[in-house]
């Protein structure tokens, strides 16, 4: 079963035509890496597949099977299935920490308050952070914070993960603590789409590595073939220039 | 110079504390209104519909590009005309709608400042337009909207005074009278200013421990 599938999907801003017919699907339980030069369409194609950039016209994202029109579908409760992560945490600052991550659960699901607290402290408990919780996220570190940007996601029960480039914003001694939060994620069964710079990361934790240059899929495979054998010309050269960085 | 000072804060005592109170009630009704007219022009203005815009614009444009005196005969004039108000109401809708065009500026300006990428993570969340403007950004502007919407008050406070000129009996036009009575003008609007000071400076305080009990998170972190 697959939990998102695109069909030619296109994206323009503009004249710039950023997305270029990206056939994607990510089965039920998969980790997908995808990895790629800077401006090669990535975060773009995570942007689209939970609708906060609108895909062209004639282009079709499925959730569950299940075609996603704009016109006809409540983005809201699209967007509500998939949990987003992004690089640069986005915490609400007049919020506490617990209050992060039960707003959405309250308000959007109408969870009772007490129900979302306890699933809030659960969560805080599994990102490593449960003494955190009366914490301003001003008063958190890097890591910490996108710990808790991972558990407020997390909060709304979704489907799947979209994480698009979480640790690039870290220091480095950080960026530790956030991966092995987002691979104790998979190895619990989370289906997730992860754009990444972290090599590592993907030879370890991916099911599946896809390489993306100009708006386009150029390669994509199981990661250790991926990385010992590419085959694209593109993917050998900017494998090249990230692993020798 | 010192006891005739005295003289004259003894003689109009009791007028001068009657006339606080009415520059404190012109104040605090035409700011409570000039925030909701701010708040709905502000929206107006950040909306996508060109009409609202337009609307938004013009009642900016118009109220910033002429003075508060001239305003405030045109609507009192204009508004007598129309309905029969005190010179109180009249002059407290005046003055809203004259500060509501910069608070309105201030709305737009705190809302636009929020990180876009803080909606984001809203609607990324499930929260409709309405819901994320209601719970993440709204809270966030009004917390930065609170310097200047202070200033914005303490202008107000002052510009007040211009009621003087529709008959009101605060404070300036307390002075006014005075000093015709007693031939004592240099002593009797320095104590009129000294009102208006007293007044700005517990504003002041007040706005201050406002946005301190606002952003805990400031607090915290100190």
């Amino acid at each position: 079963m697959n939990v998102i599938e695109t069909r030619n999907l296109h994206k323009h801003f503009g004249d710039l035509h950023v997305l270029k017919g990206i056939d994607l699907t990510v089965a039920e339980g998969e980790v997908v890496v995808i990895i790629g030069p800077s401006g090669s369409g990535k975060s773009t194609l995570l942007r689209c597949l939970n609708f906060l950039e609108f895909p062209d016209e004639g282009s079709e994202v499925l959730l569950d099977g299940e075609p996603i029109d704009p016109a006809s579908n409540n983005l809201d409760k699209v967007r509500e299935r998939m949990g987003m992560v992004f690089q640069h945490f986005y915490l609400f600052p007049h919020k506490n920490v617990l209050n992060n991550i039960t707003i959405a659960p309250e308000n959007v699901k109408g969870m009772p308050r007490a129900k979302a607290k306890e699933v809030a402290r659960d969560l805080l408990g599994k990102v490593g952070l449960p003494d955190k919780e009366k914490a301003w996220p001003s008063q958190l570190s890097g890591g910490q914070k996108q710990r808790v940007a991972i558990a407020r996601a997390l909060a709304m029960d979704p489907e799947i993960m979209l994480f698009d480039e979480v640790t690039s914003a870290l220091d480095p001694e950080l960026v530790v603590e956030v991966l092995q939060v987002i691979q104790d994620l998979a190895s619990g069964g989370m289906t997730m789409v992860m754009v990444t710079h972290e090599m590592g990361f993907a030879r370890e934790v991916a099911d599946r590595v896809i390489m993306m240059d100009d708006g386009m899929i150029i390669e994509e495979g199981e990661p250790a073939a991926f990385f010992a054998n590419p085959t694209e010309e593109r993917t050998k050269t900017f494998l090249g220039q990230v692993l020798h960085a | 110079m010192l006891s005739s000072l005295s003289q004259v804060v003894d003689m109009h005592f009791f007028a001068f504390l009657r006339a606080t109170g009415v520059t404190l009630q012109l104040t605090a009704v035409s700011l409570a209104l000039a925030v909701v007219i701010g708040l709905v022009f502000a929206f107006l203005k950040l909306s996508r519909n060109p009409i609202a815009n337009l609307l938004a614009n013009a009642y900016i444009g118009i109220v910033r590009g002429t003075p508060l005196i001239v305003l405030l005969m045109f609507l009192y004039f204009g508004i007598s005309s129309i309905v029969v108000l005190t010179s109180f109401w009249a002059g407290s809708f005046a003055l809203a709608i004259h500060a509501g065009a910069y608070v309105a500026e201030i709305f737009r300006g705190t809302i636009q400042s929020i990180d876009h990428g803080q909606h984001e993570a809203a609607r990324s969340l499930g929260m409709s337009r309405r819901l994320s403007m209601r719970l993440i950004i709204l809270p966030q502007a009004f917390r930065r909207a609170i310097p200047p919407l202070g200033n914005q008050f303490i202008i107000g406070l002052k510009d007040s005074s211009l009621v003087a000129f529709l008959g009101v009996s605060e404070i300036y036009s307390t002075a006014m009278t005075a000093a015709a009575a007693n031939f004592r003008p240099f002593e009797t609007y320095l104590v009129a200013g000294l009102y208006y000071l007293v007044l700005v400076l517990i504003f002041t305080a007040l706005v201050n421990r406002l946005e301190l009990k606002l952003t805990p998170d400031r607090r915290a972190a100190a």
